[in-house]
């Protein structure tokens, strides 16, 4: 079983998947999300891969099942909840458990909801020890950062600081934006004289939430769906205001001097979300830089823009 | 004198837009204002007396009126990409200038947005949302991509939360015999839509006159006087002459062009008639179940964009076929992803031409004549 994954709303609890990070795809659709479209080349390309799963939450992404049906892998589109309350915890934990029988049918196999707990407990150490890092962003290499958490996403969800360089001083920015494909942006930030001490990006900031008290532990299933739906809220989860509120939050309080908002090229959910976001920075003095990838491997092209934003900041 | 649709459609007009600006002139609404996405579940509103205004149509209106390339432009000044959809860059032109052909709606005391047909809906909603500072409400239909029992359940239980939400707004208490008179209205606005529908085959329709007057299955699809508007529009049609049959038949795949004085590209159909849409099928919601709560979940959870591609491309086919067109135009529409792929695997030849809906300076006329000339070679 090879199951290629995409977001962070793809719970790890159910089996290993191998997330998706980038690959350097020929799928090019117009006006359609180039991440998107590099996870669709991944699935039709990659012979070693035999499963796709991915959410239906925002336009690309609700219509890759359309573009890798014919394959004949294992697909399963992941309806996430659109809104957070009690109705769409209990509501994504039915989707958790289908996703879990949908494949066990593929795949002839059984999972045990013990061997789900034992996986719970490795991711929840694993996410115990990013959110630790997370919180003294500053001390240390963003760009050594991000890849030890990139490569700890996959089994064995291995995650230790001490393979993670140290930082150099440099202009505290905030990084906003979707899953950080291509890890080389942080370098380029890093080389522009910038220093990432908080982000808010769904394999990192918005792992570190804490476990809000009261999620229920006796069922594993609402507890995955209850954790996932409690953690710092994604663009695509429709809370605008409570998104700005977290950020302008953590700007104050890491001393951030700007904002890197980085985020695919067609990717709407950001694309609205930066509208009201500059908007709302602008009225507070703090300079936004955006840019706009244009793939999952585009990460280089981008060093006049961030060392005019270095000079400004 | 028979009695004309015409008139009624007049009255229906004046009904949807008497608390614009541009009529209003500063008195106030005497209902409770929602603005709603497309398919969002008005029976519910329409029983509670709040009133509902469709940003998305008033887009299509304000493009009709040519007025859109100065909003587009203001938009893209208010940090909106012009990648998002056209709709929302048009309208968000209108609300920051407060200009548009019939001015601006009124404001709204409770935002509303649906998923069942893009993720780019409750998005736009949240950015209206930051203007206005009011309530945005967003309801999730997983469609055909969960399982029934699962999605029956989520939908209908977010439907009673809305409807206590919206008893709290207007200060009403929902009559559930008042819901399901609504529900039956829609459902006989349907039935009497088909009708018309049906007459694109083979009468000597313009298929400008559907493109624009769905927009009461749109906008007032739980009305009464919406099947009697279209009952009368088909008594009309079925009266018209038989269509030219020399002309080769084509089906309209995607959008209507509404920057465009006829809603399609009548400057490079030349041999060519629309016998067929899907967009003009978009509303034919199907109100299926014993209750109310079970029509309402079937209705706008199986929304044609939130079905499986099997079942979108299974019924896009039959349309296609009962059309009995021999070939389609595609429109890629730069606005819609979700309606990218609608039309793979149809069995007719097509010409897939990239357009937007809204602005019109992204067609490539010169283009689309080439892809047209290509299809007529194909299908010679």
């Amino acid at each position: 079983m090879k199951i290629l994954s995409m977001s962070g709303f793809v719970p790890e609890q159910i089996c290993d998947t191998v997330r998706f990070t980038g690959f350097d795809g020929s799928e090019r659709l117009s006006h359609y999300c180039g991440y998107a479209a590099d996870f669709i080349s991944q699935v039709r390309e990659d012979a070693s891969i035999d499963g796709a799963v991915f959410p239906k939450s925002c336009d690309s992404s609700r219509s890759i099942g359309s573009y890798i049906k014919d394959t004949g892998k294992f697909i399963y589109s992941m309806p996430v909840p659109a809104v957070r309350n009690e109705a769409s915890v209990a509501y994504f934990a039915e989707i958790i458990k289908d996703y879990k029988s949908k494949i066990e049918q593929h795949y002839g196999v059984s999972i045990s909801d013990d061997e789900i707990r034992a996986r719970d407990e490795v991711i929840s150490e694993r996410n115990m020890k990013i959110a630790l890092v997370n919180g003294h962003l500053k001390d240390f290499s963003y760009a050594s950062y991000i890849r030890e958490v990139h490569a700890s996403l996959n089994s064995p969800y291995d995650f230790s600081e001490s393979r993670i360089s140290a930082g150099s001083e440099g202009k505290p920015v905030l990084l906003v934006g979707s899953f950080l494909a291509a890890a080389e942006l942080a370098d380029s930030i890093e080389k522009a004289g910038l220093s990432v001490v908080a982000d808010n990006l769904p394999e990192s900031g918005r792992l570190c939430m804490p476990v809000k008290a009261g999620i229920p532990q006796d069922d594993i299933y609402t507890k995955i769906a209850s954790e996932i739906l409690s953690r710092r809220t994604s663009p695509t989860q429709n809370m605008f205001d409570e998104i700005i509120g977290f950020d302008l939050d953590e700007i104050e309080y890491t001393g951030c001097k700007g904002v890197i908002f980085a985020t695919q090229k067609y990717c709407e959910p950001y694309d609205y979300l930066f509208s009201v976001y500059k908007k709302a920075l602008d009225g507070q003095g703090i300079p936004v830089l955006q840019l706009q990838l244009s793939d999952s491997t585009d990460g280089s092209a981008h060093a006049a823009a961030l060392e005019a934003f270095a000079d400004i900041i | 004198m028979p009695d004309s649709y015409l008139v009624h459609v007049a009255g229906a007009m004046r009904s949807y837009y008497k608390d614009f600006s541009k009529y209003a002139k500063g008195r106030e609404p005497s209902q409770k204002v929602a603005w709603v996405t497309s398919f969002t579940p008005i029976e519910i509103l329409d029983a509670l007396d709040i009133e509902y205004i469709y940003p998305e149509s008033y887009s299509a209106v304000i493009a009709a009126s040519g007025l859109e390339q100065p909003l587009l432009e203001e938009s893209t000044r208010q940090h909106l990409s012009c990648d998002c959809c056209s709709y929302s860059c048009c309208f968000e032109g209108c609300v920051e200038t407060g200009k548009g052909p019939r001015g601006v709606p009124p404001k709204p005391d409770v935002l509303i947005a649906t998923n069942n047909q893009c993720n780019t809906l409750p998005g736009w909603w949240n950015i209206l949302a930051k203007r206005y500072n009011v309530p945005l409400i967003v309801l999730d239909y997983p469609g055909e991509f969960t399982e029934d029992p699962i999605a029956r359940a989520y939908v209908e239980k977010q439907h009673k939360d809305f409807v206590t939400k919206m008893e709290e707004l207007s200060g009403n208490k929902l009559d559930e015999n008042e819901l399901a008179k609504r529900v039956e209205n829609s459902i006989n606005s349907v039935f009497a839509w088909k009708r018309v529908c049906a007459c694109l085959k083979d009468k000597e329709v313009p298929p400008t006159l559907l493109f624009d007057n769905i927009n009461f299955l749109i906008t007032a699809r739980c009305k009464e006087e919406t099947s009697l508007i279209y009952n009368l529009m088909a008594d009309e049609m079925e009266t018209y002459p038989e269509c030219d049959k020399s002309l080769t038949p084509l089906f309209w795949i995607g959008y209507p062009l509404w920057y465009h004085k006829d809603r399609y590209l009548t400057e490079v159909m030349d041999g060519f008639r629309v016998c067929g849409s899907n967009y003009i099928t978009w509303w034919n919601l199907d109100y299926e179940g014993d209750s109310v709560w079970d029509k309402l979940f079937t209705a706008y959870n199986n929304t044609f964009l939130n079905l499986s591609q099997k079942t979108k491309t299974d019924r896009l086919s039959a349309l296609v076929k009962a059309s009995g067109a021999k070939a389609a135009v595609t429109c890629r529409n730069k606005s819609c992803k979700c309606d990218y792929v609608s039309a793979k695997n149809v069995g007719i030849p097509q010409a897939e031409l990239e357009v937007d809906m809204i602005d019109r300076e992204y067609l490539d006329v010169e283009r689309a004549n080439k892809l047209m000339s290509i299809l007529k070679e194909t299908i010679s």
